[in-house]
């Protein structure tokens, strides 16, 4: 019963496509798209969810009847997937409602035809059963998210930071491409049973091979440091909701794909493994959240914390790996838990933050934080859910980020302190890690919150922004519900997480950590909340409470430019960490012989990372120059073109001749 | 009676803090050959505010206000987590240090949103400064108390506290001599104290904390300043119940309790003469020696969990 349900759908996304498409013109089929798809998306998040917390499992086989070996199916792994997807794509199509309409005709009929497409993609990846649907929704999820960002506009720029969004795409999909076909002499075929099944038994250098090629493919979707150049070029330049989707869910797909190939597919990791996990976790943890202190562009700060959140994941993920390897089941379930709960956190935290910087992009205009400022009073709902957004992501207690960063922290010292014996030292060292990630991270949201919606607003655009409309404020005050609920009552996820959890990691039983943190996060929160209610009531806040302006060091008043700003903010921790930094600054004063009585100063100065001076720009250098040598075998005369055919052959002739 | 006890070890950590203060300054002025005001200053100085009028800079938003309670809050909540008689507290039993720290991380990301909402420079240059002292501490905070937790094998504050008890104050290896250090100068950073910070100036130069709360007012102050007095309290606890828990009550007779109290504020004057001497002897340093300060604790924090492996049986 429930087989052909789950097909209509599947099906019912690319109709929602074809209506966006040919719909946009009448005002009733333009309203019509968006409920249907958050009609759909809502029955996907209530199906995903019932299947993640029974286990329901569902196989869908259409090897018979399709070409190309179709197939799907959702395990628990799947639906939890499933769950995230839906969870943030509905409040993300709940706020492109609003989102769309100052738009033209055009844009509107592009965007609700891809937008559909795009989440389709990715339920694709995550549904898929076979090789061949996998890759395909893989494909079509890194086309129609770059479908998404050219028809927000083609300046140079935007074309630029397209190109390279597409061409990293394209390197991680050539390797997992690569990892899958890896198995196929092994495999009778392309099906993840039978993938699953050739796992154990190939020789430990295709499997380390096969690894490689996967940490890869899906580092550079995940945005794994040094794979991440893409992200803080491509989000920025998306439209607000699909950024909220592709930081959001985009990158929880490579995680899936992570979790599917070195826990499901090889199994029995070498040791290794896990500590590669580990430092590119760490790597991109710290300088992730180093990178967007340095941003004031609030986009292209989330971006850069997407590295870092993804860098907690990979923590985690690398934490579970290890303890798999020294054969500690129950402390590689408490990592993994934890790696698969910040998923979903981020998930949730990110799309909230994104979406509520796409209000402030909608109703000011711009998203540098240098010109916003006092937003809390202009658009209070925003403010508000923003706030929960920031300390989430901060991994303050009482919000959701809370929960996962201290599961990833009892993870890393969980072995050392409580098995006796083992002598690893790099886990528990990496909790140090995690406090200057998290550090670091509260830093550079007080700097974003604090430069952005309080003190005075900077610019007259500030000033003058109006609130979000209704659906903008309803989609993220549903999002910023979901953080709360689930930092101070984990248990709600974290139960079924750890069932999930024990179909991938056999024979471990449930880690205390997780009914401590279920039962204690309540009575902490009751704490605190509790304190702050009495505090409240025994002041009777209602006090006469006179507004007098601050005292401005006997200057007239205070002026917007006197504050602090975001600049000035991360100046200190810049200066402190600038190895990381080496900005290319330049200072020109004018006349030049006069140095000390400057008519004009300029003041120049671009932020390269590191990585593109020294990693990527050799990188393209050497690929071009290559290029430029393979172009002499292209003279342009076809006898030419014939030798090389007949050497080619002949090559190959030789080759069957004395490989047997 | 246990519940009894720990509810007591709250408001002892609560309601004696401004002493706290005030010992220490007493303690300061005796140093400088001063007669110095009277311990209960800081009581009277916090009641003086509570009955004055809270004022407000125009721009303020909820978050001005709401900030203070928060900061006031989350430093109860941080004392319910500290053991001072016994070896165990309201908290202590779900809980483990890493809450504690963002318990108090909390409190400090709310109160640098506070200084940010006033408009002025002076609130944004303390959040400022603030965040680049907590961004460095925290790391060697949690390894520090990594490394006691990885040798008494427990990660909740009590456990840790009990099983130091346990130890002959003599076998107590280079891990907490290590740990001691990290802790010593992260707790400095931590309350605001000197070098880092002086909590009795409100000159630009020094200026962490205190700019913060320049725009506060009032009951609002009073809120903060007495948050500030619990968090050098509990920390100073901490430090007690880290390394020096020898003298707890274990059984909770009455008699037993009061000779731990006695011990305990014994161990505080102890503490209390160290910072007063500390802060007499050194000046502040500047802003960017700060962070070489704190990679000091980070080194030793590294080390005292490296150190552990040669400890562990």
């Amino acid at each position: 019963m429930i087989e052909p349900i789950f097909v209509i759908f599947l099906l019912l996304f690319p109709l929602a496509a074809i209506l966006g498409y040919l719909g946009a013109g009448s005002a009733l089929t333009r309203k019509f798209v968006p409920y249907l798809l958050l009609v759909l998306l809502l029955s996907g998040l209530g199906f995903s969810a019932i299947a993640f917390v029974k286990g329901n499992a569902l196989n869908l086989h259409y090897a018979s009847h399709l070409p190309f070996a179709t197939g799907f199916a959702v395990d628990r792994l799947t639906a939890f997937f499933l769950m995230v997807i839906c969870a943030i794509a509905f409040p993300a199509t709940l706020f492109s409602i609003s989102y769309t309409e100052p738009h033209s005709r055009g844009y509107c009929r592009w965007y609700w035809c891809l937008l559909p497409l795009f989440i389709f993609s990715m339920v694709l990846v995550i549904v898929s059963s076979t090789v061949f649907v996998f890759m395909a929704g893989w494909e079509l999820m890194t086309l129609l998210s770059g479908g998404l960002i050219a028809i927000e506009g083609a300046s140079e720029d935007r074309r630029r930071g397209l190109f390279i969004y597409l061409a990293m795409m394209h390197f991680g999909a050539a390797a997992v491409f690569g990892a899958f076909l890896l198995f196929v002499p092994g495999a009778p075929s392309l099906t993840f049973e039978a993938i699953r099944a050739t796992g154990h038994g190939l020789p430990p250098q295709v499997r380390t091979a096969i690894f490689l090629l996967a940490f890869a493919g899906f580092g550079a979707k995940a945005g794994i440091i040094p794979l991440h150049l893409w992200l803080p070029k491509a989000h920025p330049i998306a439209p607000s909701p699909v950024s909220a989707l592709m930081s959001g869910v985009m990158l929880k797909t490579a995680v899936y794909g992570f979790v599917r190939f070195s826990f499901d597919f090889l199994a029995a990791p070498a040791p290794w493994w896990g500590y590669l996990a580990l430092a590119a976790g760490a790597v991109s943890g710290v300088l992730g959240v180093l990178y967007a202190l340095g941003e004031h562009d609030l986009k292209r700060l989330l971006a850069y914390h997407s590295v870092e959140n993804i860098g907690i994941i990979y923590l985690g993920l690398g934490t579970s790996l290890v303890f798999l390897s020294h054969n500690a089941p129950i402390w590689a379930t408490l990592a993994l838990v934890a790696a698969l709960l910040h998923t979903l956190n981020h998930a949730l935290f990110k799309g909230l933050l994104f979406l509520g910087a796409g209000a402030i992009h909608h109703s000011t205009h711009t998203l540098d934080m240098e010109e916003l400022g006092g937003l809390s009073r202009r658009m209070p709902m925003v403010s508000a859910t923003f706030l929960v957004g920031c300390c989430a992501i901060a991994g303050l207690p009482l919000f959701n980020g809370f929960v996962s960063e201290w599961l990833t922290f009892r993870g890393f010292v969980a072995g050392a302190v409580f098995d006796g014996g083992s002598n690893e030292l790099i886990l528990p060292l990496m909790a140090g890690v995690l406090g200057l990630i998290g550090g670091l991270a509260a830093a550079c949201f007080v700097k974003a919150y604090g430069i952005s919606f309080l003190g005075r607003p900077h610019t007259p655009r500030a000033e003058q922004a109006y609130d979000a409309p209704r659906a903008m404020k309803l989609a993220v005050s549903l999002l910023a519900a979901a953080c709360i609920v689930t930092g101070i009552f984990p248990g709600i996820v974290l139960r079924p997480l750890l069932a999930l959890v024990g179909t991938i990691i056999s024979g471990a039983s449930a880690p205390p950590e997780i009914t401590m943190i279920s039962r204690g996060m309540p009575v902490i929160s009751a704490c605190v909340l509790g304190v702050i209610f009495l505090t409240f009531a025994v002041l009777r806040w209602k006090q006469i409470r006179r507004m007098v302006p601050t005292w401005a060091c006997g200057l007239p008043e205070l002026t917007p430019r006197m504050q602090y700003a975001a600049a000035s903010f991360s100046k200190p921790i810049r200066q402190v960490f600038r190895s990381v930094y080496k900005p290319d600054r330049k200072v020109e004063v004018l006349p030049v012989d006069r140095p000390y009585f400057p008519e004009a100063i300029s003041y120049h100065s671009v932020r390269t990372t590191s990585f593109e001076r020294s990693l990527y720009r050799p990188a393209v250098d050497l690929l071009i120059s290559a290029a430029r040598g393979l172009r002499r075998l292209h003279t342009g005369n076809i006898q030419a073109y014939l030798l090389y055919i007949f050497f080619m052959l002949f090559s190959l002739l030789l080759y069957l001749r004395f490989s047997q | 009676m246990r519940l009894a006890v720990n509810v007591a070890q709250l408001l002892i950590l609560v309601l004696a803090a401004p002493a706290l203060r005030g010992i220490i300054a007493k303690f300061k002025a005796h140093i400088q050959r001063r007669q110095g005001a009277s311990i209960f200053r800081p009581y009277a100085d916090v009641l003086k505010l509570f009955r004055k009028e809270d004022l407000a800079p125009p721009t303020a938003s909820p978050i001005f206000r709401i900030a203070p309670v928060v900061v006031f809050a989350t430093a109860v909540i941080a004392a319910a987590f500290i053991p001072v008689l016994s070896a165990s507290s309201l908290l202590a039993a779900r809980t483990d240090f890493f809450i504690f720290v963002y318990v108090l991380a909390l409190g400090r990301f709310f109160i640098s949103l506070g200084a940010l909402d006033g408009g002025s420079s002076f609130g944004g240059m303390g959040a400022s400064r603030e965040a680049l002292v907590s961004v460095l501490a925290e790391a060697p905070l949690l390894l520090a108390l990594t490394s006691l937790a990885m040798l008494s094998k427990s990660l909740s504050l009590a456990e840790i506290t009990r099983w130091t008890a346990g130890q002959n104050f003599f076998d107590l290896s280079p891990v907490h001599l290590l740990a001691f250090a990290a802790l010593g100068i992260v707790a400095v950073a931590e309350t605001g104290r000197l070098p880092v910070d002086n909590p009795t100036t409100q000159l630009e130069l020094t200026m962490l904390h205190e700019a913060m709360v320049l725009e506060y007012s009032g009951p609002s102050l009073a809120l903060i300043e007495w948050a500030q007095a619990i968090k050098l309290h509990v920390i100073s606890a901490l430090m007690i119940a880290m390394f020096l828990p020898w003298g707890l009550s274990t059984i909770l007779t009455a008699g037993s309790l009061a000779l731990a109290l006695l011990l305990y504020c014994g161990k505080l004057l102890l503490l209390a003469g160290a910072i007063a001497v500390i802060e007499s002897s050194l000046a502040k340093l500047r802003m960017y020696a700060v962070p070489d300060f704190l990679r000091v604790a980070s080194a030793l924090a590294i080390l005292a969990v490296i150190f552990t492996v040669f400890i562990r049986k």
